[in-house]
């Protein structure tokens, strides 16, 4: 073979790599191509591609642990009672709830004529048999409970009343139950589909009532799901709805360039400016429920003075990092949990003012400032370690000198939540997503006197008044006292500054134009039974 | 020539004890609490320690091993704590894909590299030389996640003419074999080119030269087959590398493969599919290290292994 054939033929090779890729009729940049890679002829017009950065770990309640769990779970798996995106409790499977007279149990009036996906009757019993099953009472008893099951641990029985009537007996009054019932993980599936699961075998086709039905899984890759003809809410509008993971934030916005997705989930701070820009695509801007914060170790003697505490409240500059490091996504927070909680009362934020900090440190006897040792997770939260880096520099402007150590977060946990005499740190990060949306789950676990370490309260706080408040709203339950009895702790909680109060998380998912009617949660769900494609 | 295959597997067989001695432990000493990881923060401490009582974490290394080593040999690789499925059945279903990726990759970067490395040697100092040796210094550099994103940003974005990620059809396959395979072309046509000008400086090289043959002849009958010696040895470590560090082209273009199981399973602490991936990385390096030298000694005549019989 002569010489310049080789190289020839190099080019040649080259050149078809690249080419390779672009049968005639692709040439042209197809704005919406075929979602399903598998070119099976569907109609283009309503099926959804959504893109989330990760896969659930399982669509089984009993094991349900995440966020995208969560997300993919509700279109097919469906609760009791719908926590709606305004923080209200709406009738879902169950239409009505009341508590008995003395509040010790719950009645709930079950929606008649619903039939699970395989064609079973939704009822009490099917109820019972979900519930039962997450909290391994009765049939279930010495089996695995729900790693949720914590959520109904004031439950002691279900009891069928009638066809359509289930009974909750509860070890002591507790207001917040109706709350935990609405939870994504407390999903009803089918009796039928879970009995037939074999011994080890893990659930890979849920079968609920939801207004999509499972069509595949294919791990690491997608979920497809199809409209549910039957639905008791009516048929949605989309004929499939698939679910694709893609871990790479940058790749996602490339799918919703491309057209490959409709949706996707989390864009990356410094990509918003950019698709903004885009005519065809759409930025939505929604709430988080989650605090992001910075614990004191209030067993260390220098945070014993409030006024220390308040002055590192006063020296963070809370606005300049939602601004520069989220590119205004997120806001400071004004109380321990986010405003879209039941029980929030509007208290802050701390205003930023290094000369008060100063003052404040210099009253309490620390004019020359102190070290710290600040630990964080690293990976954990949006840009968790770039915000401490943050508030480092702004501790540094009044005299306050933070030492960095960080953890990955399977390490950090282990590491912060530890009983006092363990602790290494004098402060950590930490954030919380009030995920019933009820002030209860936000303030009690994390500020509660019986709840130090391994629960919650990491900080050690103890209030007395704040423990009396947090337990007279669990077991009362007429709202306006709630709410009332919630305000009065979280205006101690606050002034006590246990935290160093940082942001309430925002999240950013974008939609191409022509999709109309997800629904972005707080919850960080993304929810697609009402959407269509124009 | 079979026993010498045979005596190679059986040696192997320490090599992958070892292996799993190792993982065994590494990923032990981690610190941090699996169990914490896998329950969640929200997760009560009964849970938490359900968890713990269920993986044995309580027992001595010993103990946990013990199991792990019993229930290996009778295939069982135990559950992913994660997603509580078969270990077997997970690797299973990523094994595929990333032999697909590194099968492709392997196979691009043979073409582009040894045609390269080939005629550079050849034509040494020459335009073409100094170009390609200049694009596969720039080859070898390029972080493959730059490539991946500009690759999707030409050929997805802007021309539309293939998938950005994803896996299905042949389409979703040539951004990432080509991103991988690249990279790995460029380290081929190195070692090609100064192999070959080796060989092509030998005193048997003159001798077929001034025997009369054809340029052509001396250079791909009498020089490449003997050249290929070293750059089979780097296309053996290679492929071994593009079936675990594949991560970051796994993770740009969404491929399901077992490097970016690997990655989530240390970040989730998901102990038991650690062990089983880096297992079964493990008894592929080792074949493939086997396949390499007994291609040695096909290639060259001077290299056999024990038996007198030249089998």
């Amino acid at each position: 073979m002569k010489k310049w054939l080789f190289g020839l033929l190099v080019l040649l090779l080259l050149t078809g790599l690249l080419v390779s890729g672009c049968p005639a009729e692709d040439v042209t940049p197809d704005p919406d191509p075929d979602p399903d890679p598998n070119d099976v002829p569907v109609d283009v017009e309503q099926d959804l591609v959504i893109a989330i950065g990760a896969e659930p770990e399982s669509l089984d309640s009993l094991l349900m642990n995440s966020a995208p769990a969560a997300t993919v779970s509700e279109h097919m798996i469906e609760t009791l009672i719908y926590l709606d995106v305004d923080g209200t409790l709406q009738p879902s499977l169950a239409e009505s709830w009341e508590p008995t007279e003395d509040g010790l149990a719950w009645d709930l009036s079950l929606r008649q004529g619903v039939t699970f996906h395989d064609g079973e009757p939704f009822n009490a019993e099917a109820v019972k048999y979900n519930l039962d099953r997450f909290m391994a009472y009765g049939d279930f008893e010495g089996q695995t409970a729900a790693i949720y099951a914590f959520l109904l641990g004031e439950v002691n029985e279900f009891e069928v009343i009638d066809e359509y009537t289930l009974r909750l007996h509860l070890n002591q009054e507790f207001a917040p139950i109706i709350s935990h019932l609405s939870h994504s993980f407390v999903g009803m599936h089918s009796p039928a589909s879970l009995g037939a699961l074999g011994e080890d075998e893990v659930l890979e086709a849920p079968v609920g009532t939801g207004a999509f039905k499972i069509v595949s899984w294919d791990r690491g890759e997608r979920i497809v799901m199809e409209r549910n003809e039957d639905y008791w809410g009516g048929a949605p509008e989309l004929e499939t709805v698939t679910f694709v993971f893609v871990p790479e934030a940058g790749s996602r916005v490339i799918m919703l360039e491309t057209g490959e997705a409709h949706a996707i989930m989390a864009v990356p701070p410094t990509e918003i400016d950019r698709l903004e820009a885009e005519a065809d695509i759409d930025v939505v801007f929604e709430d988080s429920v989650r605090v992001i914060y910075i614990g004191f170790n209030l067993e260390d003697e220098r945070f014993n003075d409030v006024r220390v505490r308040q002055a590192l409240n006063h020296a963070v500059d809370k606005e300049a990092i939602i601004a520069t490091i989220f590119q205004g996504v997120g806001s400071p927070s004004s109380a321990p949990v986010v405003p879209a909680v039941f029980g929030y009362t509007q208290v802050g934020p701390y205003e930023y003012n290094p000369e008060l900090a100063m003052e404040l440190l210099a009253e309490a006897g620390f004019e020359d400032g102190f070290d710290i040792e600040l630990f964080h997770p690293t990976g954990r939260y949006p840009q968790d370690s770039t915000v401490i880096e943050a508030v480092q520099a702004m501790f540094a402007e009044v005299g306050v000198n933070a030492s960095l150590t960080t953890y990955d977060w399977g390490t950090y946990l282990d590491t912060v939540i530890v009983p006092p005499e363990q602790a290494e740190h004098d402060l950590y990060m930490l954030g919380w997503g009030t995920v019933t949306l009820d002030a209860d789950y936000g303030l009690y676990a994390l500020h509660h006197s019986t709840q130090w370490p391994p629960r919650n309260n990491v900080s050690y706080y103890a209030n007395d008044e704040v423990d009396a408040l947090l337990d007279e709203a669990r077991v009362t339950p007429d709202t306006a006292v709630r709410e009332a009895l919630y305000a009065e702790a979280i205006q101690l909680i606050w002034d006590d500054a246990p935290w160093v109060y940082l942001h309430n998380e925002g999240q950013v998912n974008a939609v191409r134009s022509n999709v109309h009617g997800l629904i972005h949660h707080p919850l960080e769900n993304i929810l697609a039974w009402d959407a269509y494609i124009e | 020539m079979y026993g010498y295959i045979l005596r190679r597997l059986l040696l192997a067989i320490p090599v992958l004890i070892g292996v799993s001695i190792l993982v065994f432990a590494i990923i032990r000493l981690i610190p941090g609490d699996p169990a914490r990881a896998i329950a969640g923060v929200q997760a009560s401490p009964e849970f938490i320690e359900q968890v713990r009582r269920d993986l044995l974490l309580d027992e001595g290394l010993h103990v946990q091993y013990y199991v792990y080593m019993t229930n290996l040999l009778q295939g069982d690789l135990g559950r992913s704590t994660f997603t509580r499925r078969p270990v077997t059945v997970e690797l299973l279903q990523r094994f595929p894909n990333t032999i697909t990726l590194a099968a492709t990759a392997m196979v691009i970067a043979t073409i582009i590299g040894m045609s390269a490395g080939i005629i550079s040697a050849t034509k040494r100092y020459s335009l073409f030389d100094n170009a390609s040796m200049l694009a596969a210094l720039v080859g070898v550099a390029a972080p493959v996640f730059w490539l991946g994103v500009m690759f999707q940003l030409l050929f997805s974005v802007q021309l539309g003419w293939l998938p950005s990620g994803g896996i299905g059809t042949w389409k979703h396959l040539v951004l990432p074999a080509l991103t991988l395979g690249l990279a790995t072309a460029a380290l081929i046509a190195r070692i090609t080119r100064s192999s070959m000008l080796e060989v092509l400086r030998q005193d048997y090289i003159t001798t077929a030269r001034s025997k009369g043959l054809v340029e052509s002849v001396v250079t791909y009958k009498h020089a490449l087959k003997n050249a290929m010696i070293p750059v089979v040895t780097v296309m053996g470590l290679q492929f071994g590398t593009l079936l675990g560090g594949a991560v970051l082209t796994e993770t740009v273009f969404s491929w399901p493969g077992i490097g970016r199981l690997m990655v989530d399973s240390i970040l989730a602490r998901d102990y038991p599919v650690v062990q089983g991936a880096v297992l079964l990385l493990a008894v592929f390096f080792v074949l493939i290290n086997l396949v390499v030298d007994i291609i040695y000694a096909f290639l060259d005549p001077r290299i056999s292994y024990g038996s007198k019989k030249g089998e």
